[in-house]
């Protein structure tokens, strides 16, 4: 099937949410809808399934005009998953699924066929939800709803899966159970999915093509590494980010970047290198202290990540479970340049951040002021089978100054104030 | 010592006689005592309870057209100076301030005249004890036999220094009545069985005013042995009981007319409706239970019984 | 234990593990006769339950023609009949001095059962109705007006001086009538941009029947003691049942819910939500247009002439959600069937309770309707195991 989006608009009485989109969803494709809030995704989705009246000319499928279609068959050819799905009413499951069949069920005094019997059994099995038919569906987790809810959309054999933010109230294996189901649908049984998807990442890794959109307009649509760059995502959402690859999937991955520095008061510029949470208590008393703050390489998950937002220290962030890539180890460097002191936390040092130990030593190498806490009495830190502690030793013994803790930093660092 | 002797007895009867004076002066019952200015009695009421009255009420207050009606009729009328919305007879009564009705007491206006007695039917409000609480007494009237109207009426003439008008009236009344019942009750006389209704199936049950009368004007009342003063039966019951007369009163609930009765399911065949034997008799003189409920006995009786009442 | 339906129950087996593990796989289409056997099956239980209901019925109707203050059922008064005479006098036999009692029957009895039966059925289908388009359970036929409007006709129609009198159709006509022209207006108000918002709907229902209300009871009291009038017909009474009443009525009631019987399955997906029910192509607005129309004219016959019976259009539909499901296409038959069995019953409880006298029936509903449905809503939540 082809749907064809011409020049559409939409105004709801004087505000206009969508302005003159046009694009094309061909048979078999998975599209992304994406954009901020109130750039007119769910509208779009609404003129699709003409719950709201777009105009006459804009929307075709498969070369027929969307308005000259019957309900019936426009259920049939596009089939909406919603967000969420509550009700009062003590249906069950297998009652939710048969319902998908109402577009198909002709006759009023009939009952359901042998037909719909079959394809809702169908429906269910490819959702992998049959064990859940006799269920009270309003008793069903989140998750298991939205798998009978997709169930239901498949036994209206519709041409097209429409589906508005459907991971928004799941928690996160049920959102990758999900987007695997309407993936593996979409690759193995070849059904059109055109989503509304609120999470970038989410959409980069099982859209083939992204449509993004901007206050009304539609900004971009193509594949996600062409849509998905620092400056579109900037100037659609204004935030800054940095985008990667996933190293798991290989899809295009956006992380929130580096800040500029917040200007001190004395601007002296000190780099810390940490993580694992031990950064969190230097960065603060050298903040107080009037420092300008920055630090890296943490992972987003680490706790010094968060530390340094909430003090709104500029932070070398990385993907989790990874290792420091080039990029992210040449940022790191980038911001010690223009610093006047490195700082070493005794941070647990394992094979992803063991860069941050080598940075330190190239920093020592340029003539940098280095300093390591050692405090007394630490945990251990090595889990490298030893290299980083003989590293640290390295750097001590190359001129790196060994404090204590903390406030023993300040106390070294006076001299350099400018 | 003759003379002495018959100064002791002289003087004995003196003092018996004043003695009887004195304890008639100072009963506290109705039956032959005179009220004047500047006595306190007791009297019982219907529902048995003492009031307690200082001297001749000439501001007194009635909610309720029955004791209306009987404070008029015994010649008491100027001593009323306030009724209820219902009161309308006799004319003048339609002068008086009026104070709301036995539903709807308008306390205020009551208490605003400043009466010294308020008499109500037999409907007792709530709202009545709000004006007790300003030294106001009300007594209640509830009479449920034609016998107790008349003594309503004795009872009222005491206490308004009516008394003479009050027995004469009460008198008369009985007089007529027993002239009725004379024929209506005689052990000879063949009772026709009396369906009446005051609005819709809405009839007389036992222990009701209504029974009493149709009793005493000679008729069996079909509603006689249901559960209820006032019960309200359906149109199975009628036709089963199968009344030789129907009477409807003529009230304010009225809506229906002769005709309209055979037209209800399955009455067609009742013999009141074969023989278009269904009267009508005005509501009043069946709910007010004053002097005009003989003229109502009256109608009644030459409803049930034109063969005896010409 | 699921709080599913026990004719639903039998429908699905239980899969065992590995064929669960097996839907995991590639597409699977379903070919044995089996399940599609079992799910046969659900639709000859769903006739079961369905004649079952219409045998009860059948049962009460008897019950209760044989039922009255005369008996053979009933407290005897004026005077009890015996059942030997009861069935002379349905079937024609007996002299000529039982033909009172073939007029209670036919004229009286018969009628007034078929009338109960038409009225509950209408109340309660019609309950079911409305409760699909407001997406509540708690909503009854009279929710968008039609008892006040109706009321207010009646009262204004007494107080014109028409009369609310066997025989006479003026105020039933004239009560119909209002209780339409209530209705409309409460629909118009619910239109926003040709669009039907329930809740606005819902609201501005409330409020018409809280003014109309207001403007009842200032005629009631405006008209002193023709309020009297009014009482047993607010209250709700079969007392003027006959024939021609029949005639009238049957015509909405059957007609009524038969049509939305038809409307089953889209009644179903109109409880998921208006964009859910758009979505599976039942197409919402129509469907609420026609069922809010259909339903308030079957309120307004019920009500012209029985006036305001509650709670059977309340509670029977959810009687039966409870024991049959949500499923319209069972619930609305079986609420027609057993609203009528419910008040039939009622009725004869009505003629009986009081020895002589007839209650409203509208009293009787209210009395048993409530404690029932609590019973009922007590056995779901603790032996139904739900949540």
């Amino acid at each position: 099937m082809k749907l064809e989006v011409r020049n559409l608009s939409f105004s709801f009485g004087e505000t206009k949410v969508l302005k003159d989109i046009t694009f094309e969803v061909c048979e078999g494709e998975s599209i992304g809808l994406m954009g901020p809030n109130g750039s007119g995704k769910t509208t779009l989705l609404r003129c699709l399934t003409r719950y709201l009246p777009a105009e006459a000319k804009a929307l075709l499928v498969d070369m027929k005009p969307l308005h000259t279609m019957t309900d019936r068959e426009l259920a049939r050819t596009f089939a909406v998953v919603p967000q969420s799905t509550a009700t009062d009413f003590p249906f069950t499951a297998y009652d939710v699924v048969m319902m998908g069949r109402i577009p198909h069920m002709s006759g009023r005094m009939g009952g359901e066929s042998r037909k719909d019997e079959e394809m809702v059994r169908s429906a269910f099995e490819r959702t992998g939800s049959w064990h859940l038919a006799a269920r009270h569906f309003s008793e069903l987790s989140g998750g298991e709803r939205q798998r009978v809810i997709i169930a239901r959309a498949l036994a209206q054999e519709p041409k097209a899966l429409l589906l508005d933010e459907p991971t928004v109230y799941l928690d996160i294996s049920g959102q990758f159970e999900m987007m695997d189901l309407i993936r593996r649908l979409n690759k193995e049984e070849g059904i059109t999915i055109i989503a509304v998807l609120h999470d970038i990442n989410m959409a980069a890794r099982y859209s083939d093509r992204i449509a993004l959109l901007s206050e009304g307009r539609l900004e971009a649509i193509g594949p996600p590494e062409e849509v998905l760059t620092q400056e579109t995502i900037q100037s659609v959402y204004g935030i800054n980010v940095a985008v990667r690859r996933d190293p798991f999937s290989h899809a295009v991955y956006v992380m929130p970047s580096v800040r500029r520095a917040v200007a001190s008061r004395h601007g002296t510029r000190v780099h810390i290198l940490c993580g694992g949470g031990t950064g969190g208590p230097v960065m603060k008393v050298l903040a107080e202290q009037g420092y300008a703050v920055s630090a890296g390489v943490v992972n987003i998950l680490d706790s010094d990540y968060e530390n340094a937002n909430d003090l709104r220290v500029p932070v070398v962030a990385e993907v989790p479970f990874s290792q420091i890539s080039q990029e992210s180890h040449a940022e790191n460097m980038r911001m010690i340049d223009e610093c006047a002191a490195v700082i070493v936390s005794p941070f647990p040092v394992g094979p992803g951040n063991f860069r941050n130990l080598e940075a330190a030593k190239e920093a020592l190498a340029r003539g940098m002021r280095v300093l390591a806490i050692r405090p007394t009495n630490s945990p251990e830190i090595d889990f490298v089978g030893g290299k980083a502690n003989a590293l640290i030793k390295e750097l001590i013994s190359h001129g790196a100054i060994e404090v204590k803790n903390a406030d023993e930093i300040i106390h070294h660092l006076s001299p350099v104030r400018v | 010592m003759n003379d002495r002797k018959g100064t002791g007895i002289n003087g004995l009867m003196a003092l018996a006689c004043v003695g009887i004076a004195l304890v008639a002066f100072t009963s506290g019952y109705y039956a032959g005592a005179v009220l004047s200015a500047g006595q306190t009695v007791t009297i019982v009421d219907d529902y048995g309870r003492q009031i307690k009255l200082t001297g001749v009420p000439d501001r007194i207050v009635s909610i309720a057209p029955t004791p209306t009606e009987i404070l008029f009729a015994i010649g008491a009328g100027d001593q009323v100076i306030g009724v209820d919305d219902y009161s309308d007879y006799p004319n003048e009564a339609n002068n008086l301030t009026k104070v709301g009705n036995a539903l709807e007491l308008n306390v205020e206006a009551i208490v605003g005249l400043q009466p010294d007695l308020v008499v109500t039917g037999d409907l007792v409000p709530k709202a009545l004890e709000q004006v007790e609480k300003r030294g106001i007494p009300y007594m209640v009237l509830a009479a449920r036999t034609l016998s107790d109207v008349i003594k309503d009426i004795r009872l009222m003439g005491v206490l308004t220094g009516h008394a003479e008008d009050a027995n004469t009236l009460a008198d008369s009344l009985e007089v007529r009545i027993q002239a009725v019942t004379n024929l209506t009750l005689a052990p000879t006389v063949v009772r026709p069985k009396v369906y009446i209704e005051y609005y819709e199936y809405y009839t007389f049950g036992p222990g009701s005013f209504g029974d009493d009368m149709l009793r005493a004007a000679g008729g069996v009342n079909v509603a006689g042995n249901t559960s209820s003063e006032y019960p309200v039966v359906g149109p199975e019951f009628v036709v089963a009981a199968d009344p030789d007369i129907m009477v409807y009163t003529i009230g304010p609930m009225t809506t229906v007319d002769p005709s309209d009765f055979g037209k209800r399911p399955g009455w067609e065949n009742i013999t009141a409706v074969v023989d278009d034997a269904i009267y009508s008799i005005d509501d009043d003189l069946v709910s007010r239970y004053g002097p005009r409920v003989v003229d109502g006995l009256e109608q009644l009786a030459a409803i049930l019984h034109p063969e005896l009442f010409s | 234990m699921t709080a599913w339906s026990s004719w639903q129950r039998s429908c699905i087996r239980n899969y065992s593990a590995e064929e669960r593990n097996m839907s995991d796989d590639k597409v699977r289409r379903v070919s044995g006769s089996e399940d599609a056997e079992r799910l046969g099956n659900a639709r000859k239980k769903r006739a079961l339950y369905i004649m079952a209901l219409l045998a009860l019925l059948v049962t009460v109707s008897f019950i209760s023609i044989l039922t009255g203050t005369i008996g053979p059922i009933g407290p005897g008064k004026p005077e009890k009949i015996s059942f030997g005479d009861a069935f002379d006098a349905l079937l024609g036999h007996g002299g000529s001095d039982s033909d009172y009692l073939v007029a209670i029957f036919w004229e009286i009895r018969i009628p007034r059962v078929i009338l109960g039966g038409l009225i509950g059925a209408s109340l309660a289908c019609a309950g079911a109705a409305m409760q699909a388009v407001f997406r509540n359970p708690m909503a009854d036929p009279f929710i968008i007006g039609v008892s006040s409007g109706a009321a207010l006709g009646a009262a204004s129609a007494g107080l014109i001086g028409f009369t609310v009198v066997v025989g006479d159709f003026t105020a039933p006509m004239f009560a119909f009538f209002t209780a339409l022209v209530t209705v409309f207006v409460v629909y118009r108000m619910g239109l926003v941009r040709g669009k039907m918002y329930v809740e606005t709907l819902l609201l501005s229902g409330v409020a018409v029947a809280a003014f109309l209300g207001a403007l009842v009871s200032f005629l009631i009291y405006f008209a002193r003691e023709d309020y009297h009038e009014l009482i047993p017909w607010l209250l709700g009474a079969l007392t003027d049942a006959q024939w021609s009443y029949v005639a009238i009525i049957a015509i909405p009631a059957i007609v009524g819910s038969f049509i939305i019987f038809l409307y089953g399955r889209e009644l179903n997906a109109l409880l998921l939500g208006e964009e859910t029910a758009h979505n599976l192509g039942a197409n919402p607005e129509s469907l609420k247009k026609l069922m809010l129309g259909v339903a308030a004219l079957m309120t307004a016959g019920a009500v012209a002439f029985a006036g305001i019976i509650g709670f059977v259009g309340l509670i029977v539909p959810h009687m039966m959600r409870l024991l049959f499901g949500a499923d319209h296409r069972m619930l609305v038959p079986a609420s027609t069937l057993f609203g009528a069995s419910f008040l039939i019953f009622a009725d004869s409880l009505a003629r009986t309770v009081v020895p002589g006298e007839e209650l409203p029936v509208g009293i009787i509903t209210a009395l048993c309707g409530g404690p029932f449905f609590l019973y009922l809503l007590r056995r779901s939540r603790t032996g139904g195991g739900s949540a």
